[in-house]
């Protein structure tokens, strides 16, 4: 079934449109009613639309620039010097112990908010002025005990991402938007939407509830296996990437039981592929501890087999040795944890095909709470 | 109304249509239930701004041609599939310039809780430009099968019942799909040249 599942990968995920809803609603109240009983469900629909026009104009507000700092295209993260691996498991066998002496689930939604930074995957500009614009986004996720969803999401605006691509961007006369694609300087106003017939979490491609998220084993080894387990069938260059990678995410962004999140830590102590790169600081900031570990590793030879020299695909018009370059690069994701509280602070993935440049996310809240949802206000 | 086998909760859908014959405000379930989903496929066929007025007027084409809905044939959620296919069918080279886009660009950021699908992703991502340029190459009528499958997930039956063809041809469309893709990814991509091999 793989060709489908990369078909779907391939189309993503559009973000619910309410606005568009309320207004084909209103075309269809527009509609000719030929047989008897036309009103109840015109008065119910324009009570909605209005309800729907009034949340959007409530979100309007003026956004200060969130991205101060320029936003290069190597994290932070990488840059420390590296340290010995004992240390850098003692790190994580002494955030185990904090961990489990976490706070349990306490308030009616799990919380997260993150802020998302990305290079907009595509070069803009004309001729030889070209320059890469950096996303800063804002997600946030509310869960409940019984699996309501509700998803939040604002977009920070773009900037250029280094002096170079400033200058250049500059010289294309400093454009605010750029037709045909999705890309703004400036903030929009965000949306919050209730998300229904998704799983609220999920953990190496399988879908979770926060009840299966809490059944996991509290025994280090056998949530590695569990996980093993899971990720068998998952497509992805690195088996043992994957598995890194679902241990690491439920220490983050999931509502992890103190006791999974222990044995979380304890599971990543031992893998082999996992890194100590020393202690360092996350974009606001904050003191942490960086590891990162492979999600997929180079594989020039396997990569190169049975692809000519040429590249005669139709859409792809980017740049040949760019391309190939892509395809050896080692992806990777590197956490900054608080040794302190046990928590992650960020997250930053290099390496990624396309040269779409590196994804930061910065966890800005991760709890439980019983403030109700709105749309993301500005950090 | 006579009872049928339906899969997910179809028999109170088709009843509901069936009533929004007489009372149109019953109409307004229809669309609540499937506003969602089939905004989705048709923002994913192409893109969000050429989406709006197919899904207006695929929920309007439903409102105005209910009284055709024949609910011994198809479900309410095939049905609307099927108007959706056939209006982005009339579109073509908008998809294309849609995929070309995708291929291009990545999906948006994963959401909180989810962050791990980059990695499920990464294969499938440096080949991004040629799937989306073998899924552009595809024959119309083999495309809207093989999105109807991946991106609607609907059973073989529904799709031939919503497009109005015959069983059999929505399977050959299909494998037709696939193959091609196969080939496309197959040169690429270590992962699926790996299950290949394990398969022959």
């Amino acid at each position: 079934m793989d060709e489908l599942r990369t078909v779907r990968e391939l189309y993503g995920e559009p973000p619910p449109d309410p606005l568009l809803k309320a207004r084909v609603r209103g075309l269809l109240d527009a509609e000719p009613r030929r047989r008897r009983g036309l009103l109840p469900w015109t008065v119910g629909l324009a009570g909605l639309a209005t309800a729907a026009a009034v949340t959007a104009a409530a979100v309007v507000v003026a956004l200060p620039r969130v991205t101060g700092e320029p936003p290069g295209a190597t994290g932070k993260a990488g840059a420390s010097s590296p340290a010995s691996t004992v240390s850098g498991r003692s790190i994580l066998l002494a955030a185990a112990t904090t961990a489990e002496s976490g706070p349990s689930a306490t308030g009616a939604y799990w919380h997260v908010r993150k802020l998302n930074r990305r290079t907009y995957p595509e070069r803009l500009g004309s001729g030889a002025n070209r320059y890469w614009m950096v996303e800063s986004r804002l997600t946030e996720q509310w869960v409940t005990e019984d699996g309501r969803v509700w998803s939040g999401s604002r977009a920070l605006g773009a900037a250029p991402g280094s002096g170079a691509d400033e200058e250049a961007w500059r010289r294309d006369g400093s454009p605010a938007t750029w037709r045909g694609r999705p890309l703004s300087t400036s903030p929009g106003k965000g949306a919050l939407t209730a998300v229904t017939g998704k799983a609220p979490f999920s953990m190496a491609g399988r879908d979770m509830t926060i009840q299966q998220i809490r059944a996991l084993p509290t025994d280090p080894e056998a949530l590695r296996r569990w996980v093993t387990e899971t990720v068998r069938d998952t497509p992805a260059g690195s088996a043992d990437g994957v598995v890194a990678d679902a241990l690491g995410g439920l220490l983050w962004s999931k509502p992890s039981p103190p006791d999974v999140r222990a044995a979380a830590y304890r599971a990543l102590a031992e893998l082999p592929n996992v890194r100590y790169l020393g202690r360092t600081t996350d974009e606001r900031g904050r003191q942490g501890a960086a590891f990162s570990f492979t999600l997929r590793a180079t594989d020039l030879s396997r990569a190169t087999i049975g692809s000519p020299a040429t590249d005669d695909s139709p859409a792809a018009d980017g740049p040949r040795a760019a391309d190939a370059a892509q395809t050896a690069a080692t992806v990777r994701r590197t956490l900054i944890i608080d040794s302190g509280t046990s928590q992650v602070l960020s997250s930053t993935v290099t390496g990624l095909p396309g040269g779409v440049g590196d994804q930061v996310e910065v966890v800005l809240e991760a709890a439980w709470t019983n403030t109700e949802p709105t749309v993301p206000a500005v950090p | 109304m006579t009872t049928m086998s339906w899969t997910a909760h179809p028999a109170e859908d088709a009843e509901v249509v069936q009533r929004s014959l007489d009372e149109s405000e019953g109409f307004s379930a229809i669309f609540d239930a499937y506003f969602g989903e089939i905004h989705r496929y048709v923002t994913q066929r192409l893109g969000a701004d050429g989406a709006e007025d197919i899904v207006a007027e695929t929920f309007l084409t439903a409102f105005r041609k209910r009284a055709r809905y024949d609910p011994s044939r198809a479900t309410v959620r095939a049905w609307l599939y099927g108007i959706a296919t056939n209006l982005i069918g009339k579109h073509r080279r908008l998809e294309v310039r849609t995929l070309r886009a995708l291929g291009r660009h990545g999906p948006d950021p994963d959401p909180p809780g989810h962050e791990e699908r980059v990695a499920v992703r990464v294969s499938a991502e440096s080949l991004r430009p040629s799937l989306a340029a073998a899924v552009a190459a595809l024959h119309q009528r083999d495309r809207d099968v093989l999105l109807l499958v991946a991106l609607a997930d609907l059973s073989h039956e529904e799709i031939a019942t919503a497009l109005g063809i015959p069983y059999g041809t929505v399977g050959s469309r299909l494998n037709r799909a696939r193959r091609k893709l196969r080939a496309t990814l197959g040169e690429t991509n270590p992962m699926l040249d790996a299950e290949e091999t394990d398969r022959g």
